[in-house]
């Protein structure tokens, strides 16, 4: 690992020596490139302001808060039935996954415990979230490579698993489908079925994408040993999910931490990678959506019977005191901190979103790094703008 | 340590391997029935041609709510439990003919105005669940864009028309004790 962190130091050493040489005769200077808040390239509102010195980067910074919505201190004035339609829009495109940790956080402060259909079918609906977001990163990352054919595969796959949501929940992006106590609805009849087929599309599109990106020579040329995070930077970054466990930290919360959902009732894996480059990345997400058709699979095998709703007040008001509950989203952990005092509104609502600090590690990351792979690295680290401003 | 993939050495190129998926799906598309038969790619797209071919949205679908005037007494739960306040009520206390013979009349609310103003709506269902009334219902329904932003508030009487468009609720999956309601018609 640290062999090729000494040998990027001395790659960026070695070019700016170069780089000095050169100046005796020709006078170059520094110029700051701006990138965003509004470009395609960094899906959505983030703004990277970068120093140049010709194709490096000597400084990066991300800025973020184009799209900050304040959801911390909207959630004060909401009662929990509200705020669990707030927090669909954090991580849009694994909306179900939001509700999760809130929901498990305010039943941890009432002490009432959902029915274990009603957890076998939420964490059904976590990864198929699951699913939905990383299908679209795998796609994604075709796209900023300059590979155009990935992300229409993408979204046409997509597709099935949005609809078999749209099925359960009545709505694709935005699901509100988790209550406290339990859930709103049960399955419709036929839904389980059809998802191990829909599993079974997944499975396909994750072999295509396999062909079409991971075999490529060219998809290899620009992303292995490009963007190496080692272990111990990571841990100090605070990193979470796909990117920590692409830098073989192998910490997964559905295992390390399950707090409420199904996940020790079923025979899966954790995958890590030791390289940590933006290959790895891709690797480590490419396998987990793997993993989640299996985890699927297994659980839609064995749907307990019985009720989906404990029994729970038709007004809720969550008894006074704190907890924090975190999950292992799609894009790493995240966190509710719910402070009660007994109202119908949470005193205080600490959000923490995988993202964010994703994110954070930029500055370290893009230092010394050639323009044409900012992005391909901020691809690879794969954030969500509404996960980052919340 | 964690095991590290290992890559075997490709029998013929990555890109070439690529271009391949690329033309076969290209082949499935347009070639549905194989590649003697005349193209149909209207047939092997994933894609509708929208406004000629319509999808059927899922029976759960939260497209349009829709009220059932008859059933709404004025609670103002609804407009009290929306998260960003889109619903208007107003109404007036009436009298209405008694349920039995020779009771005495009853005092209802009767509806002066309902609107929702789906240019704020978050379509979050919350005011659909809280209703105790059975008067709210959703509907897959989707198609009411509107060029100026204030003809999407949707009085008392349009809200009414969607009722027809609403599906019986679906049966549910084995194992299930949550009992189906009935929409009522």
């Amino acid at each position: 690992m640290t062999a090729v962190t000494d040998r990027q130091k001395l790659q960026y050493i070695a070019a700016r020596a170069a780089d000095a040489r050169v100046n005796v005769e020709l006078e170059t200077e520094g110029m700051t490139l701006n990138i965003g808040p509004q470009h395609p390239a960094t899906h959505g509102t983030l703004r990277i302001v970068a120093r140049l010195d010709g194709e490096q980067v000597i400084a990066a910074e991300p800025v973020a808060g184009y799209m900050h919505r304040g959801y911390e201190k909207l959630a004060e004035v909401r009662t929990y039935a509200q705020i669990t339609t707030l927090v669909n829009r954090i991580d849009w495109l694994g909306s179900f996954a939001n509700e999760v940790p809130f929901i498990l956080a305010a039943e941890r402060l009432m002490e009432v415990e959902a029915p274990p259909r009603a957890t076998w079918i939420r964490t059904i609906l976590f990864e198929m979230s699951r699913i939905a977001n990383i299908i679209l990163f795998l796609g994604d990352m075709g796209v900023q490579l300059g590979a155009i054919t990935p992300v229409f595969f993408a979204f046409r796959d997509r597709e099935y698993v949005l609809d078999q949501i749209e099925r359960v929940t009545g709505g694709r992006f935005h699901p509100n489908f988790d209550r406290i106590g339990g859930l709103k609805d049960d399955l419709p009849k036929g839904w389980l079925a059809d998802t191990a087929q829909v599993m079974e599309k997944v499975r396909t599109f994750c072999d295509e994408i396999e062909d079409l990106l991971m075999g490529s020579e060219v998809f290899q040329q620009r992303t292995r040993g490009i963007g190496i995070i080692p272990p111990d930077v990571a841990l100090q970054y605070g990193l979470s999910g796909a990117n920590a466990r692409a830098s073989g930290i192998d910490w997964d919360l559905r295992r390390d931490g399950c707090v409420g959902l199904a996940y020790p009732e079923v025979d899966w894996k954790v995958w890590t990678h030791p390289d940590g480059d933006s290959f790895a990345r891709f690797w480590v997400r490419l396998q987990e959506v793997r993993e989640a058709t299996r985890i699927i699979d297994q659980l839609v095998e064995g749907v307990p019977s019985g009720p989906i709703m404990a029994k729970v007040p038709r007004i809720i008001k969550v008894p006074a005191g704190e907890a924090w509950v975190s999950t292992e989203n799609p894009l790493g952990e995240m966190g509710y901190y719910v402070v009660s005092q007994g109202d119908l509104t949470p005193f205080r609502l600490k959000i923490r979103s995988a993202s964010f600090n994703n994110i954070s590690i930029t500055p370290w990351l893009l230092r010394g790094v050639y323009v044409p792979d900012i992005v391909t690295i901020l691809a690879s680290l794969y954030f969500i703008l509404g996960d980052i401003d919340r | 340590m964690p095991d590290k993939p290992s890559f075997p050495k490709p029998q013929l190129p990555g890109v070439l391997k690529g271009l391949g998926v690329t033309l076969r799906t290209a082949k499935e598309t347009m070639f549905p029935d194989g590649l003697l038969r005349p193209p149909a790619p209207s047939r092997g797209a994933a894609t509708v041609q929208y406004p000629h071919e319509k999808e059927e949205p899922a029976p759960r679908a939260r497209g349009v709510i829709t009220l059932v005037e008859d059933n709404c007494t004025a609670c103002m739960l609804c407009a009290r439990e929306c998260p960003d306040w889109c619903i208007y009520i107003e109404a007036h206390k009436t009298l209405a003919p008694p349920r039995r013979e020779g009771g005495k009349p009853r005092q209802v609310n009767a509806l002066d105005r309902f609107d929702i103003d789906y240019s704020l709506c978050m379509y979050c269902g919350i005011c659909v669940e809280v209703c105790p009334f059975e008067a709210l219902f959703w509907s897959p329904e989707y198609e009411y864009s509107e060029p100026r932003i204030a003809d999407l508030l949707h009085d008392k009487e349009r809200l009414g028309e969607w009722f027809e468009t609403v599906p019986d609720f679906e049966t549910l999956e084995a194992g299930s004790e949550v009992k189906v309601k009935k929409v009522p018609r």
